[in-house]
């Protein structure tokens, strides 16, 4: 084990872990309740006051960042929390997406009936393809989940009479009120806050510790008595409800579905929104996405080689940076708690502060939740 | 009937050759380091594009050398690909190298744009085989039997190397026990540099041998690499000899399919790869993963 992969996990523990760690060490780096429900507060009064104060244009794009965060965050359930990398996400946000414009289109169901049902559906489809994808492991639970969402994007792109194709589906899907860029982007915005409200509470219930601990040590959790595949199973299904309610959302600004929302690239862009902004932080695939969708359209409009940017982006933090932006900004806050208070109390005998990251000398593979644990707990 | 059959199995075989050469490559990668590279499917897209751009228009000995630089190319590529990035991810896990071969699959297609243009290119096949063939009444183009003889021969390539040379014996052991080999005294960095340049030399063989019977074009990366994931993870990844099934298997799913029912031929080779994959998690002729 390097000693990336230990830095890896103690950012995890004191990311996704924060209650524990808060409890093992008094007076840590990390932001109190108070603290950060103030942040998320000011987040939320930034993006609303962005609704009343920006032009169209900008609010599409910030629109798109608001549903592509939903869509991030519902990958990372999967990617951060259960340790189980999907390639084939796109195939349940195009499923949400196809579902409100296939009705529009050859029904004529209204839209707040299909709004409703493509969860459902995402869920269903995605019940499907757990039952057999989670038969496989690591790499090959990958490339399954992507030959899904190939089969998936095959059938979008072939079946001309039904999905009209490579040209995909256009025109007023969405009734008139949420077509105003205004009205949909406080849409989106509310639909994305309600969401990522219960994924957190998804994320921080025992369900979700759970997760956590299949992800750690497989072997351990079923020792336990844990029904890995279950608990698989039921996480793939979530993911699967909330990236197809995201593909409904993708609707709303774009009034459009096409088979590119299916391709397994679609999945990739979805887990470099989780990587960049962070996979052991909750909302650090939300910041992902809002840096790729802006990103990507500052880049678009001044240079040709965003796609370039993007890969070299994603070679950097695989490089240096595995815990992606949260990450640093995690240890520049750590860093600088650690630095405050060392200088406050400068000079009182036994006052150096422990060491925030644990230096484990080495940890076997077996365990590595507890023979990663920071020395320091126990000193304090 | 009959003549039907032959031109069909022709591009089957042809199909088939051209797809084995690439996941043989890929296939190895992920024997001997157990990574998937994304980006095999852009060393595909430079073969192919190198070889428009070398051989041009020449259709003798200028585009067989062509073939060969684009080759060599291409491999060197994937050398310094390795040297530079891959090896400080193979300790990693599988999502960081993943996400490191996609950055690069992305930056390789932005570069191939502001090289070759979004325009479609062509290559001409070499004069010697740029006709039709009859055998019973069949006619197929000749270029066909030049694919199949590159994938026979590739494949018995990898074969004397990997069963009947020290090096392969090596390679092997490499999958099963690095540490021991490197114990040994084998310099594993360099074994592995050496792997993943094989890797990315299959790919562009793959590519610049195709070149002439496809639109060179964007996106050939994309299609690619998720065919030859298909045929590797069929055959069972790591193995060569089920590359070769894979390959034959998609070959001729996708030839009936297209007779049978068009829309859905690309749709049967999902399918095929779920069937199998159900049945047999780890490919036809995979090894099953010990826990480590």
């Amino acid at each position: 084990m390097t000693v990336a992969r230990q830095v890896l996990q103690a950012v995890a523990r004191a990311a996704a872990g924060a209650r524990r760690v808060r409890a093992s060490q008094p007076g840590g780096a990390l932001a109190p309740p108070a603290a950060r429900a103030t942040g998320l507060a000011g987040v939320a009064a930034v993006l609303v006051a962005f609704g009343f104060l920006l032009g169209a244009s900008s609010l599409l794009t910030l629109e798109e960042a608001v549903g592509l965060a939903l869509f991030a965050v519902a990958t990372n359930l999967l990617v951060g929390y259960a340790g189980l990398v999907s390639f084939g996400q796109a195939a349940f946000y195009g499923l949400g997406a196809y579902t409100v414009a296939l009705s529009w289109q050859h029904y004529n169901w209204p839209f707040w009936l299909t709004f409703t049902l493509a969860p459902v559906l995402g869920g269903a489809a995605a019940f499907l393809v757990g039952l057999v994808a989670l038969r496989a492991r690591f790499l090959y639970f990958a490339l399954l989940t992507l030959a899904f969402s190939q089969l998936f994007y095959e059938i979008a792109e072939n079946q001309y009479h039904f999905t009209s194709g490579a040209n995909g589906v256009f025109g007023p899907m969405v009734p008139s009120a949420l077509a105003q860029p205004r009205a949909g982007y406080f849409f989106v915005l509310a639909v994305v806050a309600a969401c990522l409200a219960i994924l957190w509470k998804v994320t921080a219930s025992s369900f979700g510790l759970t997760l956590r601990a299949i992800r750690e040590n497989r072997a351990r959790a079923e020792a336990l008595g844990i029904n890995v595949f279950r608990q698989e199973l039921i996480a793939f299904v979530i993911s699967g409800v909330f990236c197809s309610l995201a593909g409904t959302l993708f609707v709303v600004y774009s009034q459009s579905a096409y088979p590119e929302l299916l391709d397994w690239q679609q999945s990739g862009y979805a887990v470099f929104m989780v990587v960049i902004g962070g996979m052991f932080t909750f909302l650090g695939p939300a910041l992902g996405a809002v840096i790729y969708t802006v990103g990507q359209q500052f880049l678009i409009s001044r240079t040709a080689d965003w796609q370039l940017i993007l890969g070299a982006v994603l070679l950097l933090i695989v490089l240096f940076r595995p815990d992606g932006l949260a990450g640093l900004a995690d240890s520049a806050a750590r860093w600088l708690a650690q630095r405050v208070p060392a200088v406050m109390r400068r000079g009182a005998p036994g006052s150096k502060a422990p060491p925030r990251v644990a230096p484990v000398a080495s940890a076997s593979e077996g365990e590595p939740q507890h023979a990663a644990r920071v020395p320091g707990d126990e000193r304090e | 009937m009959m003549p039907t059959a032959i031109i069909d199995t022709v591009g089957v075989l042809s199909t088939a050759g051209a797809l084995f050469i690439v996941s043989a490559g890929l296939t190895l990668v992920f024997g001997a380091m157990r990574l998937i590279n994304i980006a095999h499917g852009s060393f595909y897209m430079y073969g192919a594009f190198l070889l428009t751009t070398i051989a041009g228009a020449g259709t003798g000995l200028r585009f067989w050398l062509a073939v060969v630089a684009a080759t060599i190319v291409v491999a060197l590529i994937g050398a310094a690909v390795e040297l530079v990035i891959m090896r400080r991810v193979y300790d990693s896990e599988h999502l960081t190298q993943l996400i490191a071969t996609f950055g690069l699959f992305l930056i390789f297609a932005d570069l191939a744009l502001h090289f070759w243009g979004d325009n479609s290119r062509t290559a001409n096949p070499p004069a010697a085989f740029a006709g039709q063939v009859a055998i019973g009444g069949a006619v197929f183009p000749a270029y066909d039997l030049v694919v199949i003889a590159a994938a026979v021969a590739v494949g018995l390539g990898l074969w004397v190397l990997l069963q009947r040379s020290g090096l392969g014996w090596r390679i092997r052991a490499a999958v099963e026990d690095p540490e021991t080999l490197q114990a040994g005294g084998t310099n594993l960095p360099l074994l592995r540099t050496g792997m993943f340049t094989m890797g990315a030399l299959l790919a562009g063989l793959s590519g610049a041998i195709v070149a002439p019977q496809v639109a060179v074009a964007p996106g050939m990366d994309s299609s690619i690499v998720v065919a030859a994931f298909i045929v590797a993870i069929i055959g069972g990844l790591g193995s060569v000899p089920g590359a070769a099934l894979g390959a034959l298997i998609i070959g001729a799913a996708e030839t009936i399919g297209t007779i049978v029912a068009p829309t859905w031929a690309s749709s049967f080779i999902y399918l095929a790869m779920i069937a199998v994959l159900v049945a047999r998690p780890s490919g036809l002729l995979g090894i099953p993963e010990r826990r480590q």
